[in-house]
């Protein structure tokens, strides 16, 4: 199987030092999502989780082990543009409006923003923005910022995507709308995805296979896998074998 | 909103009565036989001198207009290397604080001394500004929400990406609203370095030439002149912050990082420190060599060593200088204590008793932005000319920032925990006592740090105009005598002074803070 | 529209405010000449205003520029640093600093034979002697503490007997009677008191015993050595303008209101008051400037009673056998 455009961490540790404690956030963990698949990302608070995504975008480094984002590294990946992110709170600029917010990336890398008018119209279109074009973030609601913040992580075209507790910040009939929207984008895009999340029918609807991990140290428990087909329907939240993988995985947080 | 437009309705009704009770004591002569004129008889005054003023203003606003757009741009600059570099940062400390807190009445001569022109005003303008827009660069700077530096730093943008699309426009609200505090004191510069620029214009001078004509009424309109610029140059920077942030508040909770200890490398940081200690006085030897300006007016590092240590007339310049200084020492830290006292409990009344501040605040205004040699000659008849005029005068300068400041403290005590003694039916006064006070300790050091240089300065402008002893008097004969040794080792002592006194106050800051598991509030 | 008329308003704002250049009469090539005054404009230059309205400096071949003076300039470094070619000064701050600091100074003529600063108090308090100060608070501006101190001594007063407070040259602490006397200029401000309802009595520290020149001129050794011939117009010129201007004291003031004392805030009476009072102490036999041998001889006395031993090398008087 090719690995052109997957994320693979080998032996990965990251430790902190506080005023007298060390804290060791990920101990010898290794991970590889192939091209194309969803994968979500578990646990409890401090599992290093949030360390994980942040050495897969190469915005901290390792103590030891190596990553690779379509085999290349982190922080190269990320110049070269094949990344894409959304953080949990949108992260968005107050001072840019809807459709500057979503081009940042591109400044960033700097590309014209010209050729991809387009993209940025398409994508405000896709979730569904469109007439809030010149709205600043301060004048949407949670949930619409959450989305900006969503189409930005896509303006790029990313070959892979971060999502690092996007919907958090959300109650949880906003998030439900929003995990079908993600579904939704996701199918089109096709791109490799790394969902670090909280909740655990989040995980099991939006993913191929649910990461559970496990704190002090940070290290990974187990890995379920979810078979479901896609597109996955919002009925599907209420049925059986949705909710066997849901208790699955909760044992596995469990520590069983 | 009924609330509000009643609150407006008793500042008004204060303000009007403390205009009434002032116009009643200046026409009934009750202060100092007659030397408090009356509001009505200031703006007569005002009026019949009309025609002196506008050259008088343009020249001030001349001086201090360029001095703020210099003072504030290089004070950008530095801020974004101070806060871009921690090794510039460190470096830049010493010199930063020295800018901080020199007197400008001990280097005002130097600078007239060394430029010539329009220049010495530019140059205290600009380095009334400095500081403040320079801290307030790099808070508004490292304060960015880390999420959106994420977000530019996934895609792979260098620290100039970073800059340019995030912390330069996440600052701009700090560095506006240090615009705002910074332009009154470009003003003052200006109307400072004039007193001893000899110019034929500008406030300052007007002041000077207006000293001896037995006219109170005209100081205080000249008082009220400046006061009135600062107050515009004030207004006009909350309205562009005003207009600018409004749009773009944060709508994201910032989110502290996790906290990692810097590594200690007593080599490096040895080096850096003392780096840091020689700097101000590399620049202050560099600007004199550029200058070319005459050995005997100009005197470098190495001059005042010599003058101070090595040459004959040494003893004798160390004699008067410790004489000077043992007057001048005691003076400001009783000075600068009772200012915070005063300060802290004002504060408290404020968290108390919201509308006596509001009453009060009007008449701090004007003490502020009134240039203190008009007041003087007030104070002077109204206190004499001992110790006690001294601490007046440092105490009306000390208190009004560290009174912003710890009030700005107070207010900021959360929500929550005021909550939590008050559901269990807290009067006002335990509610001080549990929560209120110790949260505002930070605030106290830092209103403790502002307050160091402006006491100093504070006893050195009485020291000068009324009880001729100390470092004032010293720098003022010494300008006299022509003995430009002595002004520049007075320069020198007074800003070392200072920032000795800073460090001290940050030293203390650090252990008592720490021991309550605090952070310092800026 | 309005902002080009303010701007260059303005601009012509600055210009003064900087400095003064008066380029009359030109035609030829004049040579710059640049002057600190020891003052604020004030009668105490008329001379040198009326000299430069009437064109006299560019009659002798000088484009002069005028830098006012002020409380915290101290003159004599205006010309070390080199950005003025002669000024006016006290002549003991420039001897001390000749002797003490070896400072390049020659003094080449005198504006004031007879010190105008003396002892100003109220007639209803009279001081009208140096004895009358004992037990009294006298303002002093910092710098004149020695020469009082001499005055003093001169007249056998124990200076501990009189209480010496620093003096800002603002007379209300006078008026309001916080102090008995101070030292200011007898040429102005018994005007000022009297405007302000009192009447003042005053007398000369030079009548009792501290016989000093005042506004002493100076330039550097090495300006008199480069700049002699315009030294010699620039007093030529001067003095023309003095003389001129003492023919009536009256009469030139109200001339500069408008000019060198806009913005002064000091009214045209006040600034005819001081020419008036200032006549007699300029007056000499030699002309204005002159600096005859008693009168350096007694400078060189009276600086000695403070300690400044003055000697007759630090006066030249070959500029004015020139004029």
């Amino acid at each position: 199987m090719s690995d052109s455009s997957g994320i693979r961490l080998e032996n990965v540790s990251r430790a902190f030092k506080g005023r007298d404690t060390i804290v060791q956030a990920l101990d010898n963990v290794s991970l590889d999502c192939p091209a194309g698949s969803f994968t979500a990302l578990i646990g409890p608070s401090g599992c290093g989780k949030s360390t994980m995504l942040r050495l897969a975008l190469g915005l901290d480094r390792p103590d030891s082990g190596t990553i690779t984002v379509s085999g290349r590294d982190p922080a190269e990946a990320a110049r070269a543009g094949l990344t894409g992110v959304a953080f949990q709170d949108a992260a968005l600029m107050p001072w840019r409006n809807v459709a500057d917010n979503i081009a940042l990336p591109l400044d960033v890398l700097g590309r014209k923003r010209a050729e991809h008018a387009g993209t940025i119209t398409d994508l405000i279109e896709l979730v569904g923005l469109t007439g809030f074009e010149k709205a600043l973030p301060g004048e949407l609601s949670g949930g619409m910022r959450q989305r900006v913040a969503i189409a930005r992580s896509l303006v790029t075209s990313p070959q892979v995507l971060f999502l690092d507790e996007p919907f958090g910040a959300l109650d949880q009939i906003l998030r439900r709308q929003m995990n079908l929207e993600l579904q939704r984008i996701w199918i089109k895009s096709r791109a490799t995805t790394l969902l670090v999340t909280h909740g655990i029918d989040e995980a099991v609807f939006l993913a191929d296979r649910v990461v559970v991990m496990q704190s002090r140290p940070g290290r990974i428990g187990r890995v379920v896998d979810i078979p479901l087909e896609r597109p996955r329907r919002p009925e599907i939240f209420t049925a059986p074998e949705f909710h066997a993988l849901q208790d699955e995985v909760a044992e596995a947080l469990d520590g069983h | 909103m009924a609330t509000e437009t009643a609150r407006r309705r008793n500042t008004l009704r204060n303000a009007a009565i403390f205009l009434v009770l002032w116009e009643v004591i200046g026409d009934l002569r009750l202060v100092a036989d007659g030397a408090l004129p009356s509001p009505s008889a200031i703006l007569i005054a005002l009026w019949r001198d009309l025609a002196d003023y506008p050259p008088h203003i343009l020249a001030t606003f001349e001086g201090a207009f360029a001095g703020f757009v210099i003072g504030n741009l290089v004070a950008v600059l530095a801020g974004i290397l101070f806060a871009v570099s921690p090794v510039a940062a460190r470096l830049g400390r010493g010199l930063n604080i020295a800018l901080f807190a020199l007197p400008p009445i001990a280097i005002s001569p130097i600078l007239v001394l060394t430029f010539s022109g329009m220049t010495p005003r530019i140059v205290l303008a600009a380095i009334g500004c400095y500081f403040v827009t320079m801290s307030a660069t790099i808070t508004g700077i490292s304060q960015t929400d880390r999420r959106m530096l994420d977000v530019v730093r996934a895609y792979g943008g260098s620290r100039w990406k970073e800059l340019r699309l995030v912390e330069i426009r996440a600052a701009l609200p700090a560095i506006l609203a240090g615009l705002r505090v910074a332009a009154p004191a470009a003003v003052l510069g200006s109307i400072l370095a004039e007193f001893g620029g000899g110019g034929r214009f500008g406030l300052g001078a007007y002041l000077i030439g207006s000293l001896g004509r037995a006219d109170p009424g005209r100081l205080w309109g000249i008082g009220l002149a400046a006061t009135g610029m600062a107050l515009i140059a004030y207004g006009i920077c909350a309205l562009i912050e005003a207009r600018i942030t409004h749009s773009t508040r944060a709508v994201n909770i910032a989110a502290t990082a996790p906290g990692e200890e810097r590594e200690t490398r007593p080599v490096t940081d040895t080096l850096i420190a003392l780096g840091s200690f020689a700097l101000p006085f590399a620049i202050w030897w560099l600007l004199l060599k550029l200058m070319g300006t005459p050995e005997m007016i100009a005197k470098t590092p190495a001059g005042v060593v010599d003058y101070l240590f090595l040459a004959p007339s040494a003893p004798g310049a160390q004699s008067r200088l410790l004489a000077a200084l043992a007057e001048t020492l005691p003076m400001t830290i009783i000075g600068m204590a009772a200012g915070l006292a005063f300060a802290f409990l004002l504060a408290l009344a404020s968290v108390v008793r919201p509308g006596i501040v509001r009453g009060f605040m009007p008449i701090a205004l004007v003490t502020q932005t009134m240039p203190l040699v008009a007041l003087t000659p007030l104070l002077v008849l109204m206190l004499g000319r001992g110790p006690s005029v001294i601490l007046w005068i440092t105490i009306s300068v000390t208190f009004f920032p560290a009174f912003v400041t710890l009030a700005q403290g107070l207010s900021m005590v959360t929500r929550g925990a005021l909550d939590v003694v008050k559901a269990y039916g807290a009067s006002p006064m335990t509610q001080l006592r549990l929560v209120s006070i110790p949260a505002s300790l930070p605030w106290l050091f830092t209103a403790t740090r502002l307050a160091v240089p402006r006491a100093l300065l504070g006893v050195m402008i009485a020291e000068w105009l009324a009880t001729g002893t100390g470092l004032g008097n010293l720098l003022n004969q010494s300008r006299g005598y022509l003995d430009y040794g002595m002004i520049w080792t007075v320069a020198v002592a007074s800003v070392l002074l200072a920032v000795i006194f800073y460090q001290i106050v940050l030293i203390i800051e650090r252990r008592v803070l720490r021991s309550y598991g605090m952070r310092p509030a800026d | 529209m309005n902002l080009s008329v303010n701007r260059r308003h303005f601009m012509g704002l600055m210009g003064a405010a900087a400095s003064m250049p008066l380029m009359e009469r030109a035609g030829f090539a004049a040579d710059p000449f640049t002057f600190q005054a020891s003052w604020i404009n004030d009668a105490e230059f008329a001379g040198y205003f009326l000299a430069a309205d009437k064109g006299y400096y560019a009659d002798e071949g000088l484009e002069l520029t005028y830098l006012s003076g002020g409380p915290d300039v101290i003159p004599e470094s205006t010309i070390i640093a080199g950005k003025a070619d002669l000024t006016l000064t006290t002549p003991d701050t420039t001897i001390k600093a000749i002797v003490d600091q070896g400072a390049p100074f020659k003094i080449i003529g005198a504006q004031y034979q007879k010190n105008p600063i003396g002892i100003v108090s109220l007639a209803k308090n009279p001081i009208n002697e140096p004895k009358d100060l004992i037990g009294k608070t006298l303002a002093v501006p910092p710098v004149n503490v020695i020469s009082v101190e001499a005055m003093l001594k001169i007249s056998g007063v124990d200076r501990n007997e009189v209480n010496i407070v620093p003096y800002a040259y603002d007379p209300t602490p006078l008026i309001k009677g916080e102090i008995d006397a101070s030292l200011d200029f007898t040429t102005n401000v018994p005007f000022t008191i009297e405007q302000a309802g009192e009447k003042a009595t005053s007398f000369l520290l030079y009548d009792y015993g501290y016989t000093t020149f005042n506004d002493t001129v100076v330039v550097t050794e090495e300006t008199l050595a480069s700049k002699r011939k315009e030294i010699v117009a620039f007093l030529k010129a001067s003095r023309m303008g003095w003389e001129e201007n003492f023919k009536d004291p009256a009469a030139s003031p109200p001339q500069f209101a408008d000019s060198w004392f806009k913005g002064t805030g000091r009214s045209v009476e006040n600034e005819i008051y001081f020419n008036t009072a200032q006549k007699p102490l300029m007056e000499a036999e030699g002309g204005i400037f002159a600096m005859s041998e008693e009168a350096i001889e007694a400078n060189i006395k009276a600086l000695a009673e403070v300690g400044i031993s003055a000697k007759r090398e630090h006066f030249d008087t070959t500029i004015l056998e020139e004029l």
